[in-house]
């Protein structure tokens, strides 16, 4: 087994100290930062995505495997400079006003670097007008809302309200979901796009910015 | 009939007089809300558990029969638990809290919502072996031996009661949270998180039967698990079935020996993929079936299992917050589900603020039809 497949399959099993050591092992072989990145921890993570979308892999699966890529971009990233690494758009993430719930926020966030996105982490109970500030000044492409109470979800409406305030509706797109949230809702509250899962949500943002 | 009676013969394709109007609880935030409105006293608004005689006293005023909560057990937490406290206050004014799983969560004081979670201290087997093995053993006293011996002269004849048969899984992952939770599973040490949830259940097991020596006499027994979501289960239905299936059967054949046969389980989210494992292993009634918020559903369940599996809930609590016709939608959508047999209707979950008083009353008398 190439020890990028060794990479791969040690991503899937959420050995981060493997990864590491693997890692280490394919510099001193001669393979590049890039060629690791996407080759294995990239595309491992993909795959967990993939499967994870179709109900083969669950939310253990995908937090494991994120915890080795991140074990392994730490050995990557100060051999990687910008511009090899391909980044599809820059996006804002978190949970809205009122609400401090985060696993589905931070599964969005995992699926989204594995994408290769760049991820403002805006964390929980995020007002408006700090998803309107980030929006503008770190020229975000997405606007990821994310909401797990009935009671919150009003919020992304204000949100998006914000946004047109701010007269950057035109510049910026809002992707929505939780467990509350529905294709009618985004609809009628003016979102771009709603997801029922952080896999799909990661492919819609990929959509967003490459067409 | 008594309601015990309507319940148990509808849970076992029998007749009954009528449908016995079945509730599963309120956000505290609703009962203040109702107090505040006029509807119901202030006293029946401040700490009203399932079961207890101000939740009683609040069936009668509002229609219902039961709860379906209402169960006695033992006590099966940690013990002791971990001091409860307060770690941080950070500018956003919530609090980041340590409970007395050891779970560190986020809360917002004030508001009462589903935890969020932070941090734990169940990361690895040494904080297993040290921290929570000695919390986990079982001692006599965590079953009140005498409650149970005076229950049968003591106990309501009119209500069914249950018996409260723990947790498998559920509230190991309060304890270490839904990342601790993934994380243990693929831990290093393989055998680490099988360990834990045998340990626990042993524990469990020997309060169960304890409770049952007693003589006390249950109508049905009852899980709480809470292990699945929107998307379906958090853990694949390979491993919870590994990690779970005998300890279900355990405890379902234990019941079985005490003559109680009907044994549900409480489980948010959408539950259909960890149907097998509890169908086959003597779990059979599906409680409280989130349709409203998670999508959840009893039918397809019902025409995959037959009459082997029963429900208790599938009624959309978010028609509450609209109106009289969205009720009745719902009324119609139980009656349909009722006419199958082995299933009562019950609120899909706690009711929450801004259901309205009138129309639960409303559903309350109306459910009684159902049948």
């Amino acid at each position: 087994m190439s020890v990028i497949n060794e990479i791969y399959s040690m991503m899937q099993k959420g050995r981060s100290k493997a990864v590491k050591e693997l890692i280490q092992n394919a510099l001193s072989q001669g393979i590049t930062a890039e060629e690791i990145l996407n080759d294995a921890l990239l595309a491992s993570m993909d795959e967990v995505g993939e499967k994870f979308k179709s109900g083969e892999a669950y939310i253990p699966e995908v937090l494991v495997c994120a915890r080795a890529m991140n074990a392994g971009l730490e050995v990557l990233k100060p051999l990687l400079s910008g511009e090899q690494t391909k980044c599809p758009g820059k996006v804002c993430i978190g949970t809205v006003r009122g609400d401090i719930h985060d696993i589905g926020k931070n599964l969005v966030k995992i699926m989204l670097e594995g994408k290769g996105f760049e991820v403002i982490d805006l964390g929980t109970n995020v007002e408006p007008e700090t998803f309107v500030n980030t929006a503008k000044e770190e020229k975000c492409d997405i606007i990821c809302l994310s909401a797990l109470l009935t009671t919150t979800r009003d919020e992304m409406k204000i949100v998006i309200d914000e946004v047109k305030n701010a007269g950057i509706r035109d510049k910026v797109k809002i992707l929505i979901g939780g467990a509350p949230i529905t294709e009618e809702f985004a609809k009628e509250i003016g979102a771009d796009a709603y997801t029922p899962d952080a896999a799909s949500a990661a492919d819609c943002a990929l959509k967003m910015c490459t067409e | 009939m008594t309601n015990r009676e309507r319940t148990m013969n509808i849970l076992h394709f029998k007749d009954a007089d009528r449908m016995p109007a079945v509730h599963f609880g309120y956000w505290g935030e609703l009962l203040v809300e109702w107090a505040e409105q006029g509807k119901i006293p202030h006293h029946l608004a401040e700490r009203n558990y399932d079961g207890s005689d101000k939740d009683r006293e609040l069936d009668k005023l509002i229609g219902w029969d039961f709860n379906w909560s209402r169960t006695a057990g033992a006590n099966i937490d940690l013990s002791p638990g971990f001091e409860h406290k307060v770690l941080e206050t950070l500018p956003d004014g919530s609090q980041r809290v340590q409970t007395w799983t050891g779970a560190i969560e986020r809360v917002t004081p004030g508001v009462v919502s589903i935890p969020s979670e932070d941090d734990y201290l169940l990361k690895d087997r040494s904080a297993f072996e040290e921290l929570y093995l000695p919390k986990m053993q079982y001692f006599e006293d965590r079953v009140n031996v005498g409650y149970f011996k005076s229950l049968n002269d003591k106990r309501d004849w009119d209500l069914p009661l249950g018996i409260f048969l723990g947790s498998v899984i559920g509230k190991i992952r309060d304890m270490c949270t839904v990342t601790g939770m993934s994380y243990l599973i693929y831990d290093e040490d393989e055998e680490l998180f099988a360990d834990i949830v045998n340990a626990y259940a042993d524990m469990q097991y020997k309060c169960i039967k304890q409770i049952l020596e007693t003589d006390a006499k249950f109508d049905f027994g009852h899980f709480w698990e809470d292990i699945c979501y929107k998307n379906g289960p958090l853990i694949s239905p390979e491993l919870f079935d590994e990690l779970t299936a005998e300890h279900y059967k355990r405890r379902t054949d234990l019941c079985k020996e005490y003559g109680i046969d009907i044994v549900s389980l409480d489980c948010d989210g959408v539950v259909e993929k960890l149907l097998p494992t509890w169908v086959n292993n003597g779990v059979n009634t599906m409680f409280p079936i989130e349709i409203g918020v998670w999508g959840d559903q009893f039918y397809p369940a019902r025409q995959k299992f037959g009459n082997k599996v029963l429900g208790v809930g599938g009624m959309d609590k978010t028609a509450f917050r609209r109106d009289k016709a969205a009720v009745d939608a719902e009324l119609e959508r139980m009656k349909r589900l009722a006419s199958e047999g082995g299933f009562i209707p019950c609120p899909d979950h706690r009711l929450m603020p801004g259901s309205k008083f009138e129309l639960v009353q409303y559903y309350a008398e109306e459910v009684k039809k159902c049948l």
